[in-house]
């Protein structure tokens, strides 16, 4: 049934939390793991610098390391738990608006399911942070299951 | 003296109402489509080159070239100070306004030779992050961080008061159809246009940053150089180098305009004149570019085109305040002495020259227009360091390490607001020209800043300590003259506690003569009686200077670390 399984990551706890499910999923229908880091150009604005937007276009992310290590950290985490159960796994790290990004990636590579963590906010916080994964589920036909972190904490 | 000629003026004029006299204030159709279409031209274009989604981050892409990365430099740069307060400070004060000719090109210079290749060479984002990482230390970067965040804000004050003059000419006295509780013409101007300002950085984040700027640039330089040309020709002071041929006024322009040091004296213009040249190289949102290009050859022939394109407005700015002087003359009144030209009406000579040469409303328009673009654009770039200061340097570094994306865009959201709105209030009732008020970050650059970057890019045994006791004594050096002085109203309801040796010695425009010496000299000493700094830091500095090329894709942490054969420490 799932035999490509999307994990978009930012390395955070919220999104690692996902990324047990998706392993064990994965490891029960013997399915490809591919994790998906992906650099808001949005927050690249805000937080670098305007000028470090145009270097992502021009593919120089070689040279932006702290950003290139929170990719290399965030998807390293899925390969290892999916190699540690011998499953194959494809790392990927891009830029854009994550939830666009997340849905051409899923379009392109026939993904069978897209597993994502969701802080579960409501209210204000919502509306201030959004929810990337409220706009991929908007943004594709391909089956979403949201992990929601509140929910584990409990 | 500067300072001494304005408060020549009359008074009321100064702080009542900022009223530029003889300049046609009132609505106009044409001018107010120019600006608004400009506006909508830079948004149209950076839409067409906006960030698309990039699949995969490690295919390279296109690489942008020198004379784009030139053009953007000079995008970046030319702000209301340059386009408008340039040659105000020419017109009002003559010769001494050459200081800002002169300080501002030197400054490449200096950034060129020892700064652009290297800054390249140690690869960080931001100018709080690049202390930080050399100092290891994050009270290093969060007074960093403070300090890009005060000089985006004074600078931006001398762009909020270019943005009101000028909207005065395009769009005239709002007040008189809508009253906005009492703002004067100038302030419900100004207010509207920080506003737009705002409005334009949420729209510009996605937007293609360098094509943009090349635009900009191109449309700014269209404007001014145009504007000069026609209003030479038809009031016939010129044919088609005015850049040279102003010369020919000169003995008709008032001594005021063409004696050494009438407006200023010797000292006065060699201390403003080094705030200017060592400001120029500690200027956060001018060295951001320096991190992100290529590689360091690159780094330094954008350096160099940067200058080039800079150099086609400076070098037209005094013919412009010569031009504007002699209308002036000619047809409102004495432009020295009592009353005289006011600092309102000194700052908006630019467009005041075009209209008094009797050129049609359009061709003001064009050049009124391009004034409020370079405030608008420059203020942006401003405003994108401040918020990159606080939402990544102490939010995401040190307040928050585990900060999503998402938090960072708010918090970035949330910082621009904010300056925005101090930038709103304080430049309410701007006590000094933009020229000024521009020069006061000058000096806070080349006091706090600029130590920073030059003895930790070329002295190795700069450390933590010194660092930090240079970057406190530097901003309590900067803060001394401008409370002395009585800028931001603080003190004694904006007079300033007015001690003369102060202002003679250490006038706030030029405190960077005195101040920035005495910086360097107590990070050295500080550096000196203390603990040198881990071999790892040392060996990060002559990474920067080693004369092995340096793999594009690294950094001189990553050099280090390799060599090392371990990864760098985390920071403490």
């Amino acid at each position: 049934m799932y035999e490509r399984i999307l994990v978009p990551t930012d390395g955070s706890r919220v999104a690692n939390a996902a990324v047990d499910h998706a392993i064990d999923l994965a490891d029960k229908y013997g399915a490809e793991v591919h994790a998906l880091f992906v650099a808001d150009v949005e927050a690249v604005n805000y937080s670098l610098g305007t000028e470090q937007v145009d270097r992502i276009r021009q593919g120089n992310f070689q040279g932006m390391s702290e950003l290139r290590e929170d990719a290399e950290e965030a998807t390293g985490y899925v390969k290892q738990q999916a190699e540690a159960l011998g499953l194959q796994a494809v790392e990927r790290h891009a830029g854009g608006r994550p939830h666009s990004v997340i849905a051409e990636y899923a379009a392109e590579n026939d993904t069978d399911l897209i597993v994502m963590g969701s802080h579960g906010r409501s209210g204000v916080r919502r509306a201030l942070l959004g929810s990337v994964t409220e706009r991929t589920l908007r943004s594709t036909h391909v089956p979403v299951l949201v992990i929601d972190y509140e929910r584990i904490e409990e | 003296m500067l300072i001494g000629l304005l408060s020549a003026t009359p008074v009321v004029a100064q702080s009542e109402e900022l009223l530029p006299e003889g300049l046609d204030i009132s609505f106009k159709l044409i001018p107010g489509v120019t600006v608004v279409g400009m506006m909508l031209l830079f948004l149209g274009v950076g839409y067409l080159y906006k960030v698309a989604n990039t699949g995969d981050m490690w295919v390279a892409g296109r690489s942008i070239g020198n004379v784009e990365n030139g053009m953007a430099i000079g995008a970046n740069w030319m702000s209301a100070a340059s386009y408008l307060g340039m040659a105000a400070v020419i017109a009002l004060s003559g010769v001494y306004g050459l200081a800002y000719v002169v300080g501002w090109t030197t400054g490449y210079f200096i950034l060129l030779i020892f700064m652009a290749a290297q800054m390249r060479r140690f690869g960080k984002y931001t100018a709080p992050d690049f202390v930080g990482d050399r100092f290891n230390s994050d009270a290093a970067r969060a007074l960093a961080a403070v300090t890009t965040f005060l000089i985006g804000f004074v600078y931006a004050l001398g762009q909020a008061r270019g943005m009101g003059l000028v909207g005065m000419y395009v769009l005239g006295d709002i007040t008189a159809v809508v009253p906005l509780g009492g703002l004067s013409a100038y302030q419900a101007m100004m207010t509207l246009f920080m506003l737009i300002t705002i409005g334009y950085l949420a729209l510009s984040g996605m937007l293609g940053a360098t094509k943009n700027m090349v635009l900009q640039y191109t449309i700014l330089i269209v404007a001014f150089l145009a504007g000069l040309l026609v209003t030479g020709w038809s009031a016939g002071y010129s044919t088609v180098l005015p850049q040279i041929e102003y010369g020919m006024l000169i003995n008709d322009l008032s001594a005021e305009f063409s004696d050494p040091f009438a407006g200023g004296s010797y000292y006065l213009w060699i201390a403003t004149c080094f705030s200017l040249v060592f400001g120029t190289c500690g200027l956060p949102h001018v060295l951001v570019r320096f991190y992100t290009v290529q590689n360091e050859r690159v780094a330094r022939w954008s350096c160099t085109w940067g200058l080039f394109f800079i150099c086609l407005l400076y070098l037209s700015a005094p013919a412009f305040a010569a031009f504007g002087t002699a209308l002036y003359g000619d047809q409102i009144g004495a432009v020295y002495g009592d009353p005289g030209m006011t600092g309102a009406a000194g700052d908006v000579i630019v467009v005041l020259a075009t209209q008094l040469a009797g050129l049609p409303t359009w061709l003001v328009g064009l050049v009124a227009a391009g004034g409020i673009a370079a405030a608008v654009a420059t203020t942006a770039g401003l405003f994108i360091a401040a918020s990159s200061a606080i939402s990544h340097d102490i939010y995401a570094n040190i307040i928050n390490e585990d900060a999503t994306q998402r938090q960072q865009v708010l918090v970035g959201r949330l910082s621009i607001i904010a300056i925005g709105v101090l930038t709103i209030i304080f430049a309410l009732d701007p006590q000094q020209p933009i020229a000024a008020l521009v020069g006061f970050a000058f000096s806070l650059a080349a006091i706090v800043l600029f130590p920073m970057f030059f003895l930790g890019l070329w002295w190795e045994n700069a450390n933590r300590q010194g660092a930090l006791a240079g970057m406190v004594s530097g901003l309590v050096l900067w803060f001394i003259p401008m409370l002395n002085e009585g800028n931001f109203g603080l003190v004694n309801g904006g007079d300033g506690w007015g001690i003369e040796l102060l202002t003679t010695w250490m006038p706030a425009i030029g405190s960077a003569l005195v101040a920035t010496p005495l910086v360097l000299a107590i990070m050295i000493v500080v550096s000196i009686v203390t603990d040198e700094p881990p071999e790892r830091t040392k060996m990060m500095v002559r990474q920067c200077h080693s004369p092995d090329p340096m793999p594009k894709d690294k950094t001189a942490a990553d050099i280090v670390a390799e060599k090392t054969h371990k990864t760098p420490p985390a920071d403490d």
